[in-house]
């Protein structure tokens, strides 16, 4: 299409001078002192490093190809689980939420102390990789045309029937659409997994041990690296479903409703299966540790951590630091988090006051998405420095984009007639957002917000590791280097659950204002 | 009076449990639709006519009441193969060609479509779509997509035929043209057939008899028995005892 074309060409004109100024604000050393250095010295100095490459990149690589196929693979079979079984969905839920929200930074230590060589690094990716497939795996077969799976149960065909020859089939754009995401995430989940314990080569080792000499040109070569590596993954699977779907979309929109999920009828029943859906990820992490065999000293259980943050002599000393951490890593959180958030819906919603401001700012949106975080970061702390301005800027450059997309995505999806209702009376463009656009798009921002609070405590805790020496993230780096192992776990457990329980808030408060307005979630 | 191979549904009763309230779908619905013969029911949106039929398919089952297919259960009946099935939309499979559509009762049903490639076929030439049979949903019109959801519902030589609103999507000359061919299929066929539709003039067109309904609760109010010979010539539209018969219907639908 014409608009198309020309919207790629205003792209590929914005990239050229975002270079351009790139290097010429290189070249004059404007920024901290050399910090961003120009595109040309950055390519030379990826030439000069060429030796290193191969084995680095090869080293990632493989992790992440590994953990991205174990992930999936664990991910789809438990997504046709659930998609089948609504109880086994419930009962997992504990296991689910904390998969998607667990920081992975916060168990890269831990995986490090339990399991050896490349496992810390093919389990992260493959952690990474497994809630999005998952939850895609789950949303395709259950969102498959209604009418078409009547159709072959009223030729009495079993529950088996149905799924393999209408609900899998039609869950393919959706399982497409979820590896594709997943992608760099495997990328992110092995790099991090390198900064947190040992190995000779991967691009996250590379990365951590340039950081502290000063040599800009190289850190940024290693982002730029590593930003390629993911976004190729991304596009791989873009190019593989736009091939495979080509002539194969819906053709009606499905207008049955599906039958409601069946409330379950006690409330006896209803606290059983919460309460194992609370106490299952604990109950699997007591039974890998005892299953691991490693040694008590340096894998704890979870009444190894209760003990030591509650019963042990010291306990209050524990509580303090821990406590002091959260007093630090906490509010710039949220403060990131509402500011990345709050900065994506006003751009979202003026997206539809300014479609071609969109078209040339999209590119640059969805390449920092499948830029990885750790790349990121090395990269901010040359250019901000080491202070609190860092991590608010790290956290609202990792809320931002993923919001972003959410809501652009989900605003789109708008009909067409329901937007031109208000135009149709005379209405402006303003009430045509107030009226429509606004509400229409607030399950998209709740979407955003659930998406949006692991990854901010995940940009923090970076961050902090990395850089400013505060908070939580910097405890765990710190408690690796007294062999606290007590703090480690302690560390982890509680990232871990404050961020499970932030994202249970948001989803209560969402059931809650959207079943007000009369409006469903949006996945 | 019972047929053992018609469709009877006796004293059919179902109700909903939504958000606390209940609502009552169907009350005491009683239908017997003799072997060969063709029934309409017609009603206002939620009347409950397409709960009649999701019951009478076993998709949904009935509170108190019997219902039964070919002296069969329901899901008995459609294991035997003896039902076939259409619905609004045509609901085929966008991913599969027209022929690879019209073997899927056969593949549910556990034959070899290969086997039965003869009559896939026919099927495919009796709704007058020879040509396309490598074509997907997306390449075809809304009538084809509909006659490919007929093929589908007949390629098991169903002795009894449901159909739910199968051309509620299409316009109205098209829809005329589809209901002189379904006419000239279920001849062929012989099958007993059972449609539920919107259409008053579909149905008089179409049926033996024309089932009413009424919603809050579902219940049938009239059964009107259709007097024209067969087969019907599409000039039936405009004869005037024609328009009398289903002015009569729209009186008893809209509460007279």
């Amino acid at each position: 299409m014409a608009g198309e074309g020309a919207g790629r060409h205003a792209g590929l004109r914005n990239a050229v001078i975002l270079l351009l100024v790139w290097e010429l604000v290189g070249q004059l050393g404007i920024v901290a002192g050399g910090a961003l250095p120009p595109p040309s010295d950055i390519l030379i100095r990826l030439w000069q490093d060429r030796a290193d490459y191969p084995r680095h990149i090869g080293a990632t690589l493989w992790a992440s190809a590994l953990g991205f196929v174990i992930g999936n693979v664990v991910a789809i079979a438990g997504g046709i689980l659930f998609a089948m079984s609504p109880l086994m969905l419930r009962l997992f839920r504990g296991i689910n939420i904390a998969a998607f929200a667990l920081p992975p930074i916060a168990i890269a230590p831990i995986l490090a102390l339990t399991l050896s060589g490349m496992a810390p690094r093919i389990t992260l990716a493959a952690l990474g990789v497994y809630f999005v497939t998952m939850t895609a795996t789950v949303i395709g077969i259950s969102q498959a045309d209604s009418r078409a799976q009547d159709v072959i149960r009223a030729y009495g065909g079993t529950r088996w029937k149905v799924l393999r020859l209408v609900q899998l089939r039609s869950a393919v754009p959706s399982i497409l659409a979820g590896l594709r995401v997943a992608a760099p995430n495997a990328v992110l989940g092995a790099i991090l997994a390198e900064f947190g314990g040992g190995g000779r080569w991967g691009l996250g080792t590379y990365l951590l041990g340039s950081l502290g000499r000063a040599e800009p040109d190289r850190l940024w070569g290693i982002g730029l690296v590593a930003t390629v590596i993911a976004g190729l993954s991304y596009a791989g699977f873009a190019v593989l479903s736009h091939r495979m779907l080509g002539a194969t979309k819906a053709v009606t929109l499905n207008t049955a409703v599906p039958a409601g999920q069946p409330r379950p009828g006690h409330v006896a029943e209803r606290i059983a299966v919460a309460l194992v859906a609370i106490t299952l990820p604990f109950t699997i992490w007591w039974a890998l540790i005892r299953l691991s065999g490693a040694p008590a000293m340096i894998a704890k259980t979870p009444v190894d951590v209760f003990t030591y943050l509650f019963l042990s002599p010291a306990s209050s000393t524990a509580q303090a630091k821990l406590l002091a951490a959260l007093g630090q890593t906490l509010p710039i959180t949220f403060a990131g988090m509402a500011a990345g958030l709050g900065f994506a819906f006003l751009l979202a919603i003026g997206t539809k006051l300014s479609p071609r401001a969109t078209q040339a700012f999209m590119p640059i949106a969805l390449v920092t998405q499948t830029m990885p975080l750790v790349a990121l970061t090395p990269l901010l702390v040359l250019i901000l420095g080491r202070g609190t301005s860092l991590t608010l800027w790290i956290t609202i450059s990792v809320t931002f984009f993923p919001a972003f997309v959410t809501l652009a995505q989900g605003i789109s999806l708008v009909p067409r007639s329901a937007e031109e209702l208000p135009r149709v009376y005379g209405g402006s463009r303003w009430q045509e957002l107030r009226l429509v656009t606004i509400p229409a798009s607030l399950p998209y921002l709740f979407a955003a917000t659930r998406l949006t609070v692991p990854r901010a405590l995940l940009g923090v805790m970076i961050a902090e590791w990395l850089a400013t020496g505060r908070g939580i993230g910097n405890l765990l780096n710190q408690s690796r280097g007294y062999l606290d192992y007590g703090m480690i776990w302690s560390v982890a457990a509680v990232s871990v659950i404050l961020s499970v329980v932030f994202f249970q808030i948001v989803v209560v408060v969402e059931r809650r204002v959207l079943a007000r307005l009369g409006m469903t979630t949006s996945e | 009076m019972t047929q053992p191979d018609g469709i009877t549904l006796s004293g059919v009763s179902k109700t909903f449990t939504g958000r606390g309230k209940v609502v009552e779908a169907l009350r005491d619905v009683t239908l017997s639709c003799p072997a060969g013969s063709f029934t309409s029911i017609i009603g206002p949106s939620g009347c409950g006519k397409s709960t009649v039929m999701r019951i009478a398919l076993g998709l949904e089952t009935a509170n108190s009441g019997a219902v039964r297919i070919a002296g069969e259960a329901p899901l008995d009946a459609a294991k035997d193969g003896v039902t076939g099935v259409a619905f609004q939309d045509a609901a085929l499979l966008p991913w599969r060609s027209v022929k690879r559509n019209v073997e899927v009762p056969l593949e549910v049903l556990g034959r070899k479509p290969a086997r039965e490639r003869d009559q896939v076929q026919a099927m495919i030439e009796l709704v007058g779509l020879s040509g396309y049979e490598n074509s997907l949903p997306g390449e075809l019109s809304g009538g084809m997509r509909q006659r490919v959801a007929i093929a589908r519902a007949l390629v098991t030589h169903p002795q009894v035929l449901f159909m739910d609103e199968p051309f509620g999507a299409l316009d109205q000359i098209l829809r005329r043209q589809m209901n002189v061919e379904l006419q000239r299929i279920w001849a062929d066929t012989g099958s007993t057939a059972l449609l539920v539709t919107h259409g008053i003039d579909e149905a008089v067109f179409l049926s033996d008899r024309v089932v009413v309904m009424h919603a809050d609760p579902g219940r049938i109010v009239d059964i009107v028995d259709v007097p024209f010979d067969r087969p019907r010539d599409p000039s039936l539209f405009s004869d005037l005892v024609f328009h009398e018969v289903c002015d009569n219907i729209a009186e008893v639908l809209h509460g007279g």
